[in-house]
C-alpha cells in the first residue's frame, strides 16, 4: 500500500509554525452517528493526530483552532467510478505530457466538489488506450502534495471484457473475452496489473468485468492477490454464476441494476448475491443515484438490502461541470454526440443513458431525500463503505487517529420537505485547506 | 473555615468556578509570575470545568499564564487508557481552554521509579512557587486526593495503596470488574495540599454529607482527611444543600449568616494581598561580605516561616482600618506652665490658666 510506507511532508509549515490545526465545535462523523469532539490534524504529516499524545508527549497547542459553529466535519468523499470531469475523458490517447497536465488540472476541479480520493474509470477501449493512460491514473498517495487536490486511489478499468449483450454505450467492437491471465496482461499492459518490487502498487485497483465469460470467473483469485477489486457488471449472469464470482473473491458489483439482468423472482440474478443465500460474504455495490438510471425506491430497496455494502457512485462522464449542450463523445474509433441536459446525458439519437454529469455531493442529497437516511449513513455510502471496500480503512474515508487528514466542512440545510442537504463549504486535503465556498 | 452552601450542585460548582476566575484575574499571572492551581479530578469537579470551559470559550478568562498540578493518578494503566486522569483532564479541560503544555503538571503513573516521580513533583510544586489555589473534591470517606483514611496527615507525594472501598467505587468506570480497577496510585499528600496558600473544595450531594459534617463539626482527624483543612489558615468548602444533610441545622444557619453578613459587609475570603497577588519576585541576590567580627556564636533562624511559607503565621488580612491609639502624656495636652510661673504662685494667674485649658 502507499499509504503505509514513509511519505515525503504534505506541506512545509511557516516558520515558528507546527502546521497543526484544531476543529472544535463541529459534529465529526464516526460510524452512525455525528458527535461533538475536536480534531486535531498535521499539514506536514497530513494525518489526524492524537491529540491527547500531541498535548503531553509533545507539548504542542494547535496553530490554528477553528470553530466550525457546530458544522458537520466528514472525512473526504470517495468516488469509485468516474470516467472524466471537467472537460477531460481519461479514456483519450495523448500525449503523456498532456494527459499529466490535463490530470493534474482535474485533480485540482474535482477537489472542489469534495471528492479528495477518486478511482479515475476508463471504459471499454482498444488496449493502446489502457497501456498509454494507464501509467498517469495509478495510486499518487505519497507522492501527493495537498495543493494538488484530488488523488487517485488505484484506476478502475470498467471493460472491454464484458457481455456484449449489456454493453450499455460501450462500443460493442472493442469488447472481449478473456481466456487466460495473459490475455488480461495484453490488454491492459502487464506492469499496469503488477505490484512493482512490492513497492508501487499497481496502476489498476479495479476491474469490472462479466464473471459469465470466458474463464474470467477462474482469474479473479489471481486479480485478488494482486490487491485487485474484482467487480461484476455489464454482465447477463445469473444468480448462481454471479455466486460462483462471489465464491471466487469478487468484491463488488459495478452499478447495481444497471446494465445487467433484472431481479426476477424465478433468478435473482446478480442482485441475489446481496441475499444471504449461499452463506457468501456480500459484496459492496455501486449505486447511481442521479434519478435517471434509478427509481428512488429500487435504492432503497438496495440499501435496505445490505446497507453495509451501499456505494454511492456517480458514473459521471467528462462533461461533468460543463454547460448544457450536445458535445462530440469518441468511444475509441467512432466518435457520436451526446445530449447535455441538466444532470441528464442521452446518447444523440436514442434514448440510451450515456453516464450521468453528476456530482457526488448531489448524489448524497438525492439518497437523503429519497430514502430519509440519515447524515451519517449517507456519508458513509461515500467515505467509510468505499473506504472498506478499497481496503483503506484507517487510512481513508474516516476521521480516527492515523487516518489521512481529507476533510470536508458541511451546512446543514433544511429543504422545503424537512430534509436535509448538505452544502460543502471547505475541503482540506492532508491538513491543509484547498478549497472553501 | 469558611463554608458556603448553595441550592443545588449547579449554584455551587458556579460560585467556584467564577471564584477561581476572579482570584487568577486579579492576580494578573503573567509569564514570569504564573498563577498555580491544584487540580482535582472525579465527579464533583466536573460542573467547575464545565463552566470555566464556557467562560474561556466566552473570552472571560484566559489560562495562558496558568500552571497546574493535578492532584493523583492512577499507577500501571496507560496513560491515554480513557480511565486515567490524563485522559479526563484532558477531556474535561485541557483540550477545550488554552493552557500551555508546557505548564501542565499530572503525575506520572508509569515512571519507572515512582518513588522519585514523587519526590520530583514535590521539587516541581516548589520550583512553581508553590500552589496559588487547590481545588479539591472528596469522597464518600472523606479522602481528599487519594489520601484515605488514616493516611497522615503530614504526608507528602507518594505512591499509595488504594482503599478497598475505593476500588469498589471505581469500578464502575472499569467495566464493573474489580480486577482491571488500579490497586495503586500516585497522590499529593495532605500537607501538600496544606501547604498550598488557598484550598477550596466542593463537596456536592448526599452521599457526602456524613463526611462533610465529620470534617466540620468534629476536630481533625485523620480517618477523614479533609478535616485537616481546619489547619489551615485560609480553606473555603462550598457544598449544596444535599451535602449539608448530616449538619445540625445550628452549624447551616451559622455559616449561611456569616456568610450574609460578609456579604453585606462587602468583602468576601479574606487573604493577604501577598496571597491574593503570590508571592513577590524572588529579589537579586546581593553579596554580602561578612565583617571580620563576627559573632562567634549565630542565633538561631527559625526554620518555620521558611518551610511553611504557605501559611505565614505573622501575616494578618488587612481590613478596614479605625484610628490606632496613639499615648501621649496627658502634660502635652495641658501644656506646662512656665517655670517662673509656677515659682511665683498667683491666685489670679491660676485662675486665668485653668479657664484657658476650659477644664
Amino acid at each position: 500500500m502507499p499509504h503505509s510506507l514513509p511519505s515525503s511532508p504534505k506541506s512545509a509549515p511557516r516558520a515558528g509554525r507546527n502546521g497543526i490545526t484544531k476543529f472544535t465545535n463541529c459534529r465529526i462523523l464516526r460510524g452512525n452517528s455525528l458527535v461533538n469532539e475536536d480534531l486535531w490534524v498535521d499539514s506536514a504529516t497530513g494525518k489526524i493526530i492524537p491529540s491527547q499524545a500531541a498535548f503531553y508527549d509533545d507539548l504542542i497547542l494547535p496553530d490554528d483552532v477553528i470553530n466550525l459553529g457546530g458544522r458537520i466535519l466528514s472525512p473526504g468523499l470517495i468516488e469509485c467510478q468516474l470516467n472524466g470531469a471537467f472537460g477531460f475523458n481519461f479514456s483519450t490517447l495523448l500525449e503523456p505530457a498532456t494527459y499529466a497536465k490535463k490530470i493534474r488540472e482535474v485533480n485540482r476541479q474535482l477537489a472542489t466538489t469534495g471528492v479528495t480520493s477518486y478511482m479515475p474509470t476508463i471504459t471499454s477501449q482498444r488496449s493502446e488506450i489502457y497501456k498509454s493512460a494507464l501509467p498517469h491514473l495509478g495510486p499518487s498517495g505519497e507522492y501527493q502534495l495537498a495543493e494538488d487536490g484530488a488523488e487517485s486511489v488505484g484506476a478502475h478499468v470498467e471493460g472491454p471484457f464484458l457481455n456484449p449483450t449489456k454493453n450499455g454505450i460501450h462500443n460493442v467492437d472493442v469488447l472481449r473475452q478473456a481466456e487466460s491471465f495473459e490475455d488480461l496482461e495484453d490488454c491492459y499492459g502487464a506492469d499496469n496489473l503488477r505490484n512493482e518490487d512490492g513497492y508501487r502498487p499497481a496502476a489498476v485497483k479495479m476491474i469490472t468485468a462479466a464473471p459469465e465469460l470466458g474463464q474470467m470467473t477462474a482469474l479473479v483469485p489471481e486479480l485478488t492477490r494482486r490487491g485487485i477489486v474484482y467487480s461484476i457488471g455489464h454482465s447477463e449472469a445469473t444468480y448462481e454464476e454471479a455466486s460462483e464470482a462471489v465464491g471466487a473473491g469478487a468484491t463488488m458489483i459495478t452499478h447495481l441494476f444497471n446494465a445487467m439482468r433484472p431481479l426476477h423472482h424465478r433468478n435473482p440474478g446478480i442482485f441475489g448475491v446481496l441475499g444471504i443465500a449461499e452463506s457468501l460474504p456480500r459484496p459492496w455495490f455501486g449505486i447511481i443515484a442521479d434519478g435517471e438510471h434509478l427509481h428512488p425506491t429500487t435504492i432503497k430497496i438496495a440499501f435496505n438490502a445490505h446497507p453495509d455494502g451501499f456505494i454511492l457512485v456517480t458514473d459521471a462522464m467528462h462533461l461533468v461541470g460543463l454547460p448544457d449542450g450536445t458535445y462530440a463523445w469518441t468511444n475509441g474509433d467512432c466518435t457520436s454526440g451526446i445530449v447535455k441536459k441538466g444532470p441528464k446525458l442521452i446518447l444523440e439519437g436514442s434514448d440510451r443513458i450515456a453516464g450521468s454529469s453528476i456530482t457526488l455531493i448531489e448524489c448524497v442529497n438525492n439518497f437523503l431525500n429519497w430514502t430519509g437516511a440519515s447524515i451519517p449513513q449517507a456519508l458513509n455510502a461515500v467515505t467509510s463503505t468505499p473506504a472498506a471496500m478499497l481496503g483503506l480503512q484507517g487510512v481513508k474515508g474516516c476521521l480516527r487517529e492515523g487516518a489521512d487528514a481529507d476533510l470536508v466542512v458541511f451546512s446543514e440545510n433544511v429543504n422545503l420537505h424537512g430534509r436535509s442537504e448538505l452544502v460543502i463549504d471547505e475541503v482540506w486535503k492532508f491538513g491543509t485547506k484547498i478549497f472553501s465556498r | 473555615m469558611r463554608l458556603i452552601i448553595r441550592d443545588d450542585a449547579g449554584t455551587a460548582s458556579s460560585y467556584v468556578a467564577n471564584y477561581i476566575i476572579d482570584r487568577i484575574r486579579h492576580f494578573n499571572p503573567t509569564p514570569s509570575h504564573p498563577f498555580v492551581l491544584g487540580l482535582p479530578t472525579g465527579s464533583s469537579p466536573l460542573g467547575v470545568y464545565r463552566i470555566l470551559v464556557e467562560k474561556y470559550k466566552a473570552g472571560l478568562i484566559s489560562f495562558e499564564n496558568v500552571v497546574t498540578f493535578n492532584m493523583d493518578e492512577y499507577v500501571g494503566i496507560p496513560r491515554d487508557h480513557p480511565e486515567s486522569y490524563h485522559s479526563f483532564m484532558w477531556k474535561h479541560f485541557f483540550s477545550h481552554v488554552n493552557v500551555n503544555p508546557n505548564n501542565v503538571h499530572i503525575l506520572n503513573g508509569n515512571a519507572p521509579n515512582l518513588e522519585a516521580e514523587c519526590v520530583e513533583y514535590e521539587n516541581k510544586i516548589k520550583r512553581a512557587g508553590g500552589i496559588d489555589l487547590f481545588l479539591g473534591g472528596i469522597g464518600e470517606d472523606g479522602h481528599i486526593a487519594f489520601n484515605e483514611p488514616g493516611s497522615s496527615l503530614a504526608s507528602r507525594t507518594r505512591v499509595k495503596t488504594l482503599a478497598y472501598d475505593t476500588i469498589l467505587a471505581n469500578s464502575r468506570f472499569f467495566g464493573n470488574d474489580v480486577e482491571k480497577v488500579p490497586k495503586m496510585a500516585l497522590t499529593v499528600g495532605v500537607q501538600t495540599v496544606l501547604e498550598a496558600r488557598e484550598v477550596v473544595v466542593i463537596i456536592l450531594g448526599a452521599r457526602k454529607s456524613l463526611a462533610l459534617q465529620r470534617c466540620i463539626e468534629q476536630g481533625v482527624n485523620h480517618m477523614w482527611t479533609l478535616s485537616s483543612l481546619q489547619l489551615h489558615p485560609h480553606p473555603m468548602i462550598v457544598c449544596d444543600e444535599d451535602a449539608t444533610l448530616e449538619l445540625q441545622v445550628k452549624t447551616v444557619k451559622y455559616f449561611k449568616s456569616i456568610e450574609k453578613v460578609a456579604r453585606d459587609q462587602g468583602f468576601e475570603q479574606i487573604l493577604p494581598s501577598s496571597i491574593r497577588t503570590g508571592p513577590a519576585p524572588a529579589p537579586i541576590p546581593k553579596t554580602v561580605v561578612d565583617e571580620v567580627q563576627s559573632p562567634t556564636i549565630l542565633a538561631p533562624q527559625p526554620m518555620t516561616s521558611r518551610l511553611l511559607r504557605a501559611t505565614p503565621a505573622t501575616e494578618y488580612p488587612v481590613r478596614s482600618v479605625s484610628p490606632d491609639l496613639i499615648p501621649d502624656r496627658m502634660a502635652d495636652r495641658v501644656g506646662v506652665p512656665d517655670l517662673a510661673r509656677r515659682l511665683t504662685p498667683q491666685p489670679e494667674h491660676q485662675q486665668q490658666r485653668l479657664a484657658s485649658v476650659g477644664a
